[in-house]
């Protein structure tokens, strides 16, 4: 059969078209992710009041809402196919490292969407200064990647038990307080205009073993 | 991953006979490579036809203590039309997902060889085509949709030409706009018929393909296994005795059916 | 037979030299004896997850059941282990700090693999099929592995320690009373063997069930 391209990338990227034309269609995901980080926004906010300059605060504040907010669907890309019994069809098509890293991304396009929309809403609630944006945003982009990698495959783990979504974010939240560390303690530096160069190295090396990690692992997650 | 050699399988360690391979009408058990397709009483084989080699030895597979596919032999050395046949819970499926690389077994191993080239479990979703009654696709997209994604992530550079080829020959043509929840199951048959001869593979693993068709479907199904027994093998798991009393050779499973006493 | 009475033998002779010959660390008090526990209880919860995790990789390359068994025997003795690290260590800080709990990096670590473990069991526990939830868990052990260090040794880094310097330093060196260092030794080797014979013990029960269930429905 005619081929193009790395197979491996041209089925990512097909993986990667499919789930967004399937959320869309749905919009299930989507909704109960921002739901869910709306609301608890909404009780931080109230419970709390505006924040001004307890900048130490307010990242661990920040961090808490985007992870529950991941944590209410970052586990939906594998459930879905599991509940759908479409895992078979998929893992026809493509190779299971292509499923993993196609999966993803669309996570990571997710949790991005997720801080693109709350992040604002978070500042304007809390009141205090304007963020050091550059260093700011870098810790969301990376803090957005580590927790996509994490639970992309913890997702995939948890999406074939009984527990399923109630267990995704008991069994993903031990190995996300390394995360969860490092940006809190990077926010909180970014206000305090400290350097965040640690926190970015944890980052980064937790997210490149992770990955590392990944591509051997996600040959062993199907085998039925 | 390799399936290692067979220790003392789960059927010996239970005291239970392993299953045997009854080979029907003409087809032999075992042929080296390379040897050409003999042309039976009830078949011509095309020139060109690619050669294969499915070898199981002492394969089994466990998925619960006591339940599973007990050990079983065979071979397979020429195209045509093979039959799987046994009681519910024999293992039908489970063989032909072992096959189809989906599944690897818990003992014994099976090789499967096509035109020379061993195939490892991975490398086999592009050479063979598969369906069976689990096999669903995503009911928020389209027929086409789906389609195009399977030939696509595949690595297909004409997935529309493709899909709209495999669409006609199960006639389906005027459903690629219907998103797959629409569809009757005759039709969602059809549709995994359609997914299962996608990128023409040499192998076709059916599993009860014949479930939910209607007549006209039944007539699709026997002209897509008279097109792919000519040219290439197809592994049929089948209760229903109309489907394999056209086969070359049949591979009965024993075993305890899910209704059988302990 | 013999083993058993012997490691009997030997962890109470480490506890009775501990406690009744080896002296006081200046600064700690009476609080001293702590570490006769608490420290061996660690370096076991370590030990075990290291067992459990080599046994998860090597059940995902061969596939066989053995060491699946390794690896849910060793978690489960590991949390036990965790749980005795954990709670003598907070009372040991109230003692000492006056405080039982201010997330310094060695408590934070403590309670990181406690998570773990507790992680690894409910994710068990949830799979009937003792192939998937091999399997699973197994994936999930490697992933843990992956993501320990980075706890333990990073996150340490970015914030402050309260916790006096322990024998697990990099500098590594131990500078504690020899007689207690006796005691302290004995009492590591007399908790690693009572790690590996209920180990043995729990494994051959697994195979004894896994077995018996086998017979039943043949």
């Amino acid at each position: 059969m005619p081929t193009r391209g790395s197979s491996f990338t041209v089925a990512v990227w097909a993986i990667l078209r499919k789930e967004w034309r399937t959320e869309w269609r749905t919009r299930h995901g989507l909704n109960a992710s921002l739901l869910f980080a709306l609301t608890t926004l909404t009780a931080v906010s109230f419970a709390v009041g505006r924040l001004g300059d307890r900048t130490d605060l307010m990242g661990g504040l920040l961090w808490i809402v985007l992870l529950f907010g991941s944590l209410a669907s970052l586990s939906h890309a594998f459930v879905r196919e599991v509940e759908g019994r479409t895992l078979t069809f998929l893992r026809l098509v493509a190779t299971p490292a292509a499923i993993g890293f196609g999966k993803l991304l669309f996570n990571l396009a997710f949790v991005l969407l997720l801080e693109l929309v709350t992040v604002p809403m978070f500042l304007v609630l809390m009141g205090g200064p304007p963020p050091d944006w550059p260093p700011f945003l870098g810790l969301l982009a990376l803090g957005g990647l580590a927790l996509a990698s994490t639970s992309t495959l913890v997702g995939a783990i948890v999406s074939q038990t009984r527990g399923r979504a109630a267990l995704f974010a008991g069994v993903s939240l031990p190995l996300l307080l390394p995360v969860m560390a490092a940006t809190v303690s990077g926010t909180r530096a970014q206000w305090q205009h400290g350097s965040i160069r640690s926190e970015v190295e944890l980052l980064a090396g937790f997210t490149a073993a992770v990955l590392g990690a990944s591509v051997l692992l996600y040959d062993h997650l199907w085998n039925d | 991953m390799s399936s290692g050699e067979a220790a003392p399988g789960p059927a010996a360690s239970r005291g239970a006979a392993p299953g045997r391979v009854h080979a029907a009408a003409a087809g032999a058990v075992a042929e080296p490579v390379g040897v050409p397709p003999r042309t039976g009483p009830d078949r011509t084989v095309a020139a060109g036809a690619p050669a294969f080699r499915i070898r199981a030895s002492s394969l089994a597979h466990r998925y619960a203590p006591g339940r599973g596919l007990e050990a079983i032999d065979f071979a397979i050395a020429s195209p045509g039309l093979i039959a799987v046949t046994g009681p519910n819970g024999s293992g039908k499926s489970t063989l032909l997902r072992i096959v189809a690389g989906l599944l690897e077994p818990s003992a014994g191993r099976c090789e499967v060889e096509i035109d020379g080239a061993l195939l490892p479990p991975a490398a086999r979703r592009a050479r063979c085509g598969f369906a069976a009654p689990e096999l669903a696709f995503y009911d928020e997209l389209t027929v086409g949709e789906n389609l195009e994604f399977a030939a696509e992530a595949s690595g297909a550079v004409d997935a529309v030409a493709r899909v709209d080829a495999a669409l006609d020959r199960v006639g389906l043509p005027g459903r690629r706009r219907d998103r797959v929840a629409a569809l009757s199951s005759g039709m969602k048959q059809r549709l995994r018929l359609a997914f299962a001869i996608l990128h023409a593979p040499p192998l076709l693993l059916l599993d009860e393909p014949e479930s939910h068709l209607d007549t006209d479907g039944r007539e699709v199904l026997t002209q897509l296994l008279a097109t792919q027994r000519a040219s290439g093998l197809v592994l049929l798991a089948t209760n229903d005795e109309r489907e394999w009393r056209r086969a070359d050779q049949r591979i009965e499973l024993h075993g305890r059916g899910l209704g059988d006493p302990a | 037979m013999i083993a058993k009475v012997l490691l009997f033998l030997w962890i109470a002779a480490a506890l009775a030299a501990g406690f009744l010959w080896a002296p006081l660390v200046p600064g700690l008090g009476a609080t001293t004896r702590v570490l006769y526990f608490h420290i061996p209880a660690a370096w076991i919860t370590v030990v075990a997850l290291g067992w459990s995790m080599v046994h998860s990789v090597l059940y995902l390359r061969s596939r066989r059941l053995e060491h699946d068994d390794h690896a849910a025997a060793a978690a489960e003795l590991g949390l036990l282990f965790c749980v005795v690290a954990t709670v003598s260590g907070a009372m040991w800080a109230k003692a000492v700090w006056h405080s039982y709990w201010n997330w310094d990096p060695r408590e934070t670590s403590i309670f990181f693999l406690l998570l773990i473990y507790a992680a690894y069991l409910a994710l068990r526990s949830s799979i009937e099929n003792d192939e998937r939830r091999a399997r699973l868990s197994a994936v999930y052990s490697a992933i843990a592995f992956v993501t320990v260090p980075f706890l333990i040794f990073v996150v340490p880094r970015i914030y402050f320690s309260l916790h006096p310097d322990t024998i697990i330093n990099p500098s590594g060196k131990i500078e504690m009373d020899p007689r207690i260092r006796l005691g302290f030794f004995a009492m590591l080797i007399g908790f690693t063997g009572l790690f590996a014979w209920i180990l043995r013990l729990k494994v051959r029960l697994v195979r004894i069930e896994r077995r018996t269930a086998e017979r039943a429905t043949a």
